[in-house]
C-alpha cells in the first residue's frame, strides 16, 4: 500500500490578529477558511471548505455544534435550485434557505451545516451576508455562461 | 459588529496523501457534538462525494452496536458503509462516542483503499 503524508496539520487560531481575522489554509485541491464575527450580541462562526466543484459551509451560532445538514444544487434544465435536508432539520429551517441562496449566487453545489435557531430572520440575513461577502472575497461569483461555477 | 480575537472553536486538520496511486485530500473537523471527516479525490471527483452518518447506539448490552447509513449519494456501494463502520468502531473504542459525518469521494472502492482511508483518519484524529 503506497501512502505518503505530504500535508500539514493546522489548527486555526485567530488569537493574535486584530479585527475580523480570517484563517485560510489550503492543501492540494481543498482550502479551508475560518472566521468569526460578533453580530448583535451573537457570535457567528463560519467554516468554508472549498473543493474544486463544491462548497461546504458550516455556520455556528454561539456554539460549535454541527447542526442540521442540507445539500443544494442547481437543477437543470430550468434555472431552479433544489434543496434537500440530509441530517436533522426540515425545509423551513434556517440552513435550507441559506443553502438555496448560496447556489443562486455561486452556481455551485453546496453543502451547508447550520445550527442557527429558526424564526430569526435578522440573524439569518446577517449570517448569510457575511458568508456571501467572504465567498466573493475568495473569488466565487455566478458564471455568466453555463459551465463550472468557479471563477477563481 | 466586529471581528473576534479568540480561538476558532472547531479544530480541524487539512492534509493530502496518496492512497493506491490516487491523490486524496483529507479534512477532519471536530464540532461540539459531531465529527466531520471529509475525504475528497481531488483529481477526478472534486466534490465531497457520498455522505454517510455513523453513530454508536445507546443500549444496555455490553457489546456496543453501531448504526451506519448513507444520507446522501451512492447507496449501492457496500465499501463506503464498511469504511464508516470501521471508523465509528475505532472512534468509539478510543473513548469518544460522538457521531461521525463522513464524506467519501472515491475513485475506487477496494479493500486497500479502505485500509488507507481508515489508517489515515486514525493517524490524524482529533480525539
Amino acid at each position: 500500500m503506497m501512502m505518503s503524508s505530504s500535508g500539514k496539520q493546522s489548527e486555526s487560531e485567530a488569537a493574535s490578529k486584530a479585527g475580523a481575522a480570517s484563517i485560510e489554509d489550503g492543501v492540494g485541491g481543498v482550502q479551508v477558511t475560518t472566521f468569526s464575527e460578533l453580530v448583535d450580541d451573537v457570535t457567528l462562526h463560519f467554516q468554508i471548505i472549498r473543493l474544486p466543484k463544491q462548497i461546504f459551509a458550516w455556520i455556528g451560532c454561539n456554539s460549535a455544534k454541527f447542526g442540521d445538514l442540507y445539500a443544494a444544487a442547481p437543477t437543470r434544465p430550468s434555472n431552479s435550485v433544489s434543496v434537500a435536508s440530509i441530517l436533522g432539520g426540515a425545509s423551513d429551517n434556517t440552513g435550507s434557505g441559506i443553502a438555496r441562496r448560496l447556489v443562486i449566487k455561486t452556481g455551485l453545489n453546496v453543502i451547508v451545516a447550520c445550527n442557527m435557531p429558526k424564526n430569526s430572520p435578522m440573524l439569518e440575513a446577517n449570517a448569510e451576508k457575511k458568508l456571501v461577502e467572504k465567498l466573493i472575497a475568495l473569488g466565487f461569483s455566478r458564471p455568466k455562461s453555463p459551465g463550472p461555477g468557479l471563477s477563481s | 459588529m466586529g471581528g473576534l480575537e479568540q480561538r476558532f472553536p472547531v479544530p480541524y486538520k487539512n492534509l493530502s496523501l496518496e492512497i493506491k496511486g490516487n491523490r486524496t485530500d483529507l479534512v477532519i473537523c471536530r464540532y461540539d457534538d459531531h465529527f466531520l471527516s471529509s475525504q475528497v479525490m481531488a483529481t477526478q471527483i472534486g466534490t465531497m462525494g457520498t455522505i454517510l452518518h455513523a453513530r454508536k447506539e445507546e443500549g444496555v448490552s455490553i457489546q456496543p452496536t453501531f448504526h451506519v447509513s448513507v444520507i446522501f449519494g451512492k447507496r449501492d456501494e457496500p465499501m463506503l458503509l464498511a469504511i464508516a463502520r470501521q471508523l465509528i468502531e475505532q472512534i468509539s473504542s478510543s473513548a469518544s462516542s460522538l457521531p461521525l459525518v463522513l464524506s467519501l469521494g472515491l475513485k475506487d472502492h477496494s479493500a486497500e483503499t479502505l485500509k488507507g482511508i481508515v489508517s489515515a483518519v486514525m493517524e490524524n484524529r482529533l480525539w
